[in-house]
């Protein structure tokens, strides 16, 4: 499941990323999209774990 | 898409009992939400067509079922049957891992069906998403309301849950092996769902908190809705193109020529193309920066490519297959395909109706233009297109797959079935012709009397009554094939069940340098199409004796 574990880590790096823009750049004005994008990072970032560790 | 033995339908009838139980209620509560949510669609558009007269709260709330039924109940509960039972299917006769869970989420799904539509029909009606502002002197309806859309987005998470303990342990404990095409995009699925179930609480959390006095009035609700709804425009299509993934392998036995890894691409691509392309909703803020809308319309160009890679996989592998296996001139493939499945006929009805859908999608996202449309007829116009005409006839072509082997019961007078996926787009060709027409000549979208004192132009009656038409037209169809698919939930006379037609292409080697170019050909009309209808649009805009700017949200 390595490759299906990376592709769902590239998910949360991209959910991630898009959290700390809305969250570094206050003109934005859109803090509901740093709770959900930034909650969704997390879960993806948890589901990729969880692949890797049923791999083993 | 590597072709697993045994057949889907064995797989599902493999299920636990338990298992069959849960999925066979998902579906009927699906079904029945379908079915109520177009007899209120129905009845809206005899509304909008003169033919029968409601006062406004009437309408109002006639809006507000037919979308929250529609939208929400059908859409999200057939969507988790679907993934339950597919995910079921990976784990080929182990059932449903977390068992429990996915009962709890079931039932929690069902509670806030009731909750939303009890709301829907004694309260304020506040339209589907929900905005406080409509309710400000009716709390007790806000919080009713938003409860619903909250009891939803548990039950999602915890069925959701359920599908991804199961697809991770499929097969002897599934360790070390890696997901098919098929169980990764049901991984994903799952996921998104979560994350769209979060988005609920973020929405509609601080609306029960103020209706039960406990938080201030929520204010920015309508931008959290927006969040929450970017999300549901794009898990529908998703389970669409997974569905077709699914269907066409039942179908053909055709597998994906670009092998399992691009297709594992192709769905993780839904995940990374959702925040990155949300910005134009915001597109009606009036005070949403340049640099915002210069951003935010690049990045919406890209909200398609999952599903035009998705349907061009799709197409270009049954294309190879089915020139490999001699079919010659320009589409003898397509003719080869088992015309006489309903479940074929409702897949190309939908590729149909996507192109038409992205054509208009197209049209309405751009920076200039949503001012001028979204609060037009030409919304409704162009998302049935999506809603009925592709995503809602997937799901049903599914479930004629699916109910089947899980009741043994089989669907109703299949060979009319056949027919009601065209009946169903021709009604949607001529609603949305003329709801698209009725949105470039301005038509508002969500008030019903549009007489304006015998002020309006003339050609706004012809269009809507155009609408009605067509809107009757495609109810009448969903209404036999919802009829149909239903009658195999319940059980029928053993080996009832005749198999309907299918192809066997998928053993069929490729030969070399086979021509696909069908696939490609249907999204350069696409593009060319969305160019055409974008021209018209800024001629329309540029011949407007009035400057348009935007207020409110863009929430439709």
């Amino acid at each position: 499941m390595k490759e299906d574990a990376l592709l769902i880590l590239l998910v949360f790096v991209v959910w991630a990323a898009l959290a700390l823009i809305y969250a570094l750049v206050p003109s934005l004005g859109m803090p509901g999209y740093v709770r959900v994008w930034g909650a969704g990072a997390m879960l993806f970032l948890g589901l990729a774990g969880l692949l890797a560790v049923v791999r083993r | 898409m590597n072709a697993p033995l045994p057949s889907l339908s064995d797989r599902v009838s493999a299920l636990p009992g338990c298992d069959k139980a849960l999925v066979r209620v998902l579906f009927g509560a699906s079904l029945l939400a379908l079915a109520l949510g177009v007899g209120f669609g129905w009845l809206t558009a005899l509304g909008r067509a003169g033919v029968a007269v409601f006062e406004p709260q009437q309408a109002a709330r006639l809006l507000t079922l037919h979308g929250v039924t529609v939208f929400f109940y059908w859409l999200y509960l057939a969507q988790t049957a679907l993934l339950l039972v597919l995910a079921g299917a990976e784990r080929n006769g182990g059932g449903l891992a977390l068992r429990s869970l996915a009962w709890i989420g079931g039932a929690l799904m069902l509670a806030g069906f009731a909750v939303s539509e009890i709301a829907s029909i004694t309260g304020t009606p506040l339209l589907y998403d929900g905005g406080p502002a409509l309710g400000r002197d009716d709390p007790a309806a806000v919080g009713w309301f938003s409860l619903g859309y909250l009891l939803l987005g548990a039950g999602l998470a915890a069925s959701s849950a359920s599908a991804i303990a199961t697809v991770i342990t499929r097969r002897n404990g599934g360790a070390g092996g890696a997901l098919s095409a098929v169980g990764f995009a049901l991984f994903a699925w799952a996921g998104f769902l979560i994350v769209s179930a979060i988005a609920a609480v973020n929405a509609f959390l601080p609306s029960v908190l103020w209706a039960l006095g406990r938080g201030a009035f929520p204010a920015n609700q309508p931008t959290e809705w927006h969040i929450l709804f970017h999300n549901l425009h794009y898990l529908p299509l998703m389970a669409t193109v997974v569905v077709w993934y699914v269907l066409v392998q039942a179908l053909t036995g055709v597998s994906s020529m670009h092998g399992a890894r691009f297709s594992k691409i192709v769905f993780a691509s839904y995940l990374l193309f959702v925040p990155p392309t949300s910005l134009y909703h915001m597109f009606l803020e009036p005070n949403l920066s340049e640099t915002v809308r210069v951003v935010g319309s690049l990045l919406s160009l890209f909200v398609a490519v999952p599903t035009v890679m998705a349907f061009l996989i799709i197409v270009s592998s049954l294309e190879a297959h089915g020139r490999s296996r001699g079919a010659s001139g320009r589409l003898g493939w397509v003719g080869a395909l088992p015309w006489k499945n309903p479940v074929m006929a409702a897949i190309a009805c939908a590729a149909l109706n996507l192109g038409l859908g992205l054509t208009f999608a197209f049209v309405l996202i751009q920076e200039k233009l949503a001012p001028l449309f979204s609060d037009t007829f030409f919304v409704p116009g162009y998302f049935h297109f999506f809603a009925v005409g592709t995503v809602s006839l997937s799901f049903l072509a599914a479930m004629m797959v699916v109910l089947p082997a899980l009741t043994g019961s089989a669907p109703w007078r299949p060979a009319l079935l056949c027919r009601m996926p065209a009946v169903i787009s021709l009604g949607l060709l001529i609603f949305g012709a003329a709801g698209i027409a009725a949105g470039y000549a301005g038509v508002p979208r969500r008030t019903f009397d549009i007489s304006y004192g015998g002020g309006a132009p003339a050609l706004w009656h012809t269009l809507m009554t155009a609408v009605g038409i067509g809107g009757t037209v495609f109810a009448l169809g969903l209404t036999v094939l919802v009829l149909g698919v239903a009658r195999s939930l319940l059980p029928g006379p053993k080996d009832s069940v005749v198999q309907q037609p299918v192809v066997s292409w998928g053993d069929t080697p490729l030969r070399s340098q086979v021509a696909a170019w069908t696939g490609p050909a249907g999204v350069v009309l696409v593009v060319v199409a969305m160019a055409l209808f974008t021209i018209v649009a800024f001629d329309l805009m540029n011949a407007l004796p009035l400057t348009v700017i935007g207020g409110g949200g863009h929430s439709h």
